[in-house]
């Protein structure tokens, strides 16, 4: 190839030199700002500093929940709070309007033994019997291991003996969950909103809904 | 199209805002062919006169809509006038009686989110109650919450299957959600070219759905897939709309606009939680604030072994996922 | 060709322009034909996109650009390729290319044209457009590289559009331009060159959600890619000119155009080869895009012949075009360069666009094939670039014959 190039006059390499130079400076003080942003606090940074409690009536759209609740004879972090009620759920509930030593027809047998209850609590081949939870004598109530009466309304006092790991996460709110707000005052739903005490795992059934990938 | 202009221009006009600016007021008047355009692309047709004449308040209402300013750069009084036109649009078009908030964050808010991947058994009433919640696109079948089934041995969704459908939860397997992560650091926002996209103060990353142009490229920039985009026209029956909408959250989408998770900002601000924690029956979705040490999210930062999808990527999520 | 009288004024000279580009023989208004036809198709299959939205297109949530961004890339680097016409012309003062630089400045222009208007079809609210726009929208700069890619190129159409037409626009009038005026500009079209892809390659690569386009060799390999593809098209557009105008391209141009593709195509494909290095040699979950491409995922292979179909194609032309087997033969030649500038079309289009945004972020993976309405708005697009092109390219090749033969 036959060589027609001329050599670039003196100044054109400075000048392009120059030219570039003066956009690399612009373009880096452009971007210099944003990189140091990007460096900021991280949200954990934020959180570390967040020690002061948040003010539960700050949130004034917060009206107070429909349902029947009790006050949780625990504390959690922020000390009291709500659970649903229970008792007022339970169908027959007093239990001493039947459990009250009178004699019964033997033709209404079947609905007064509760033969619709079916238990699926507790290990295979060892499973929980009524009066594991039931109290013996006064039907009105739950009883526990030490033969202390417990009240249906909060039965927490009786699954944690046992559950004592999701006890202490649901009083600290990794399991079960709040009613509705998140702001406000503080109601949880009781052990037996979510689970039959009965058969307490979830059964199986079919998803909700479909969720394809989108096509 | 000119008589159109006169009564728009005229003084004291009920439907015309006050103008802000004489460079408002300039390009009004460069762009009527542009408005014009507009209405009849967002019509779908070219307006007949029958149609122009029986629909000429629709026709100043999108005018006013099309040349109005970002959001965040709005007063109190120009949200509270796009949100009356934006209702009045609904009512006109549809006979909707819609509530359009424009709620502000709260202070001392930052929304948190965790999901327990061992209490979630799959059974998706998430994904329905967001769909119902948020007005998503039932013809598209838009879902902002993604549910994947997981065998044991991996953490990574992507070798999760997300189209299951049989009788749930699986033995031996687990079920794994994914929606928006409402990043600190997020991709999506810095790839935004009009700065349509942003984080609140609240921690709530959101869209203004009447400001984004529709160049998909935070799409392309998010690395969790937690943004869709309107394809169409969004599709809903009119019985299953949503009315309590906010601004940037549930309100119907134009076409051709991104849309997003908002942690159901039209709840969140009222105190509410979001709606696929107040539907999930498992209890494996807890939100709060990141701020209150008292709030259920804190407690499992601070008592449970926690991950977050992606961490290498600097995207710092606000969403952590936690085991029992 | 047409040769008028100089006359003076600008609206002589846009009247000018404009009958040079209506009137024409029998073919010129044939192919003139065949444009428009073009063009009203892109009009009509956008028509439809307009009316229900992108969901005409092939594209989704997970696929979410496709065809118009895969040529959009392409054409960016078609438009940067000028540069190895205005560098040696204006920088090392080569008489040849000073000749031609117009030529390429008008295939610059034209590109560029058909860019932004991939840009506006690929938006879902182009009406909204006007966002962008500093002062009245809101422009996120220097955040969004989207930012930067719209500032670069618009600043380039401007420089490439107006440093030929002040040039012409004094030939026209049969006076010399004044170098001292425009080359300052000339030199901040040099630099703005290697911007304008820098910056588009930038898009991708910034993005860390996207293993396959979060790469720093994207730049480099656009920019090779660019100057082998955009020199090659420039050949084929001056070979055009040579046999159908009076305006006679010496061959020596040629020459110096096939000695810049080569180099530019045999880097090109040192990358690849690093690239494909990279991906394969110890394959991590960032190679599944790779993957995907090169041999399909989970029974998904729709790219797979596209890609290999590409990289055949590209290796062959740069082994004709590098050995030379017809000796200078332009009937060996020509089509070689042809073939590899389709051939980085195909790879730098839709196959670098496609599998960066396959498997999704969380392993979905969906096969993306564009639809007519996609196919006929993207010829609309081309045959608006090539009418533009014809625009620039017959008016300045009338006024520049002229001026030659003014002087002698």
């Amino acid at each position: 190839m036959k060589k027609t190039i001329c050599l670039p006059p003196l100044t054109m390499p400075e000048k392009m030199v120059r030219t570039l130079l003066f956009f690399f400076i612009i373009g880096w003080s452009l971007l210099h700002p944003h990189v140091s942003a990007a460096s900021e606090g991280s949200v954990l940074d934020r959180i570390g500093i967040a020690t002061a409690p948040y003010d539960n009536s700050a949130v004034d759209s917060v009206q107070p929940i429909t349902e029947e609740t009790v006050a949780a004879k625990e504390r959690n972090q922020g000390g009291t709070f709500k659970i649903l009620a229970r008792k007022k759920n339970i169908e027959r509930y007093p239990c001493s309007s039947c459990h009250n030593g009178k004699p019964v027809a033997a033709r209404d047998g079947e609905a007064l033994t509760h033969g619709s209850v079916s238990i699926d609590h507790g290990r295979e081949g060892s499973s929980l019997s009524c009066i594991d939870c039931h109290h013996r004598d006064d039907k009105d109530f739950l009883e526990d291991k030490k033969g202390q009466k417990i009240d249906f309304d909060h039965s927490y006092l009786l699954c944690g003996q046992c559950h004592f790991r999701q006890k202490r996460d649901w009083l600290g709110g990794a399991h079960g969950k709040r009613v509705t707000y998140w702001a406000g005052a503080r109601v949880v739903y009781n052990c037996t909103t979510c689970h039959n005490p009965h058969a307490p795992r979830f059964a199986k059934r079919f998803p909700a809904t479909y969720s394809p990938p989108s096509e | 199209m000119s008589n159109r202009k006169k009564t728009d221009d005229a003084p004291g006009n009920d439907t015309t805002l006050p103008v802000q600016n004489s460079r408002r007021n300039f390009l009004k008047g460069l762009s009527i062919a542009a408005a014009a355009c507009s209405a009849s692309l967002a019509t779908g047709c070219l307006p007949t006169t029958a149609r122009a004449a029986e629909s000429g308040e629709q026709f100043a209402l999108q005018w006013q809509e099309y040349f109005k300013k970002h959001y965040r750069l709005m007063t109190q009084k120009e949200k509270d006038e796009t949100v009356a036109r934006l209702e009045r649009q609904a009512k006109l078009q549809s006979g909707l009686d819609l509530q359009i908030s424009t709620q502000a964050p709260r202070e001392n808010v930052l929304y948190g989110y965790a999901f327990n991947i061992t209490r979630c058994e799959g059974f998706m009433e998430c994904v329905a109650a967001c769909i119902k919640e948020n007005n998503l696109d039932r013809k598209a079948k838009t879902q902002y919450i993604r549910v994947f089934e997981m065998e044991p041995g991996q953490l990574d969704p992507g070798t999760g299957d997300g189209k299951y459908f049989h009788e749930v939860p699986v033995d031996n397997k687990f079920y794994m959600a994914v929606q928006c992560f409402h990043c600190e650091k997020a991709p999506c926002i810095k790839a935004c070219p009009t700065k349509a996209t942003w984080r609140e103060p609240d921690g709530i990353v959101v869209v203004d759905y009447d400001w984004c142009i529709g160049c998909r490229y935070c799409q392309a920039a998010c690395p969790y897939f937690g943004r869709r985009f309107n394809w169409a026209k969004p599709s809903i029956p009119k019985e299953e709309i949503n009315r309590k909408q906010h601004y940037l959250g549930n309100r119907i989408r134009p076409m051709g606009k991104m849309e997003k998770c908002t942690f159901c900002i039209q709840r969140t601000r009222e105190g509410k939680l979001p709606a696929c924690v107040e539907a999930c029956p498992t209890g494996s979705r807890v939100f709060g604030n990141l701020l209150d040490p008292e709030s259920e999210i804190r407690f499992v930062l601070k008592n449970k072994k926690v991950f977050r999808m992606k961490e290498d990527l600097g995207t710092d999520p606000k969403f952590w996922y936690f085991i029992d | 060709m047409k040769s008028t009288t100089p006359r003076q004024g600008l609206m002589a000279f846009v009247q000018d322009v404009i009958i040079w580009n209506t009137t024409g023989g029998f073919g010129l208004q044939v192919y003139r034909g065949l444009l428009v036809l073009g063009m009203a198709t892109g009009i009509f299959a956008y028509s439809f996109q307009a009316r229900f939205g992108l969901s005409v297109t092939g594209m989704n949530d997970i696929v979410s650009w496709g065809f118009y961004i895969s040529n959009f890339t392409f054409l960016v680097g078609v438009a940067a390729a000028a540069v190895m016409l205005i560098l040696p012309a204006y920088i090392f003062h080569d008489p040849d290319f000073h000749r031609v630089v117009i030529i390429g400045e008008g295939v610059a222009v034209g590109a560029l044209v058909m860019c932004l208007s991939f840009i506006m079809v690929d938006l879902g609210g182009p009406l909204q457009a006007w966002h962008l726009i500093p002062g009245i929208g809101q422009f996120n700069f220097p955040s969004s590289i989207l930012a930067w890619d719209v500032l670069v190129l618009n600043g380039y159409l401007l420089l490439n559009g107006l440093v030929p037409l002040y040039i012409l626009y004094n030939h026209y009038q049969g006076r010399k331009a004044d170098e001292k005026k425009y080359r300052p500009f000339v030199f901040l079209s040099i630099f703005w060159a290697f911007s304008i892809h820098m910056v588009t390659a930038f898009l991708y690569q910034g993005l860390p959600a996207r293993p396959f386009w979060n790469n720093p060799l994207m730049g480099p390999r656009f920019l090779a890619s660019a100057f082998a593809a955009g020199p090659a098209l420039i050949t084929l557009a001056l070979a055009i000119i040579h046999h159908i105008t009076d305006y006679k391209i010496d061959q020596k141009i040629f020459k110096k155009l096939r000695l810049i593709i080569v180099v530019s195509a045999i880097i090109n494909l040192i990358m690849l080869f690093s690239e494909i290095f990279k991906e394969f040699y110890f394959p991590t979950h960032h190679s599944v895009s790779a993957t995907y491409l090169f041999f399909g995922l989970h029974g998904h292979t729709s790219l797979v012949p596209w890609i290999w179909t590409s990289i055949s194609v590209n290796i062959v032309s740069t082994l004709v075009l590098a050995f030379n087997p017809g000796k200078d033969n332009p009937k060996v030649l020509l089509p070689a360069s042809g073939f590899l500038f389709v051939a980085i079309w195909m790879e730098k289009g839709i196959g670098l666009i496609v599998p960066g945004l396959i498997p999704s972020p969380l392993g979905e993976v969906v096969d993306y094939l564009p639809t007519w309405v996609e196919l006929c708005v993207t010829l609309g697009i081309f045959s608006l670039g090539l009418t533009v092109v014809t625009w620039l390219i017959r008016a300045a090749l009338i006024i520049e014959d002229r001026y030659e033969k003014l002087l002698s």
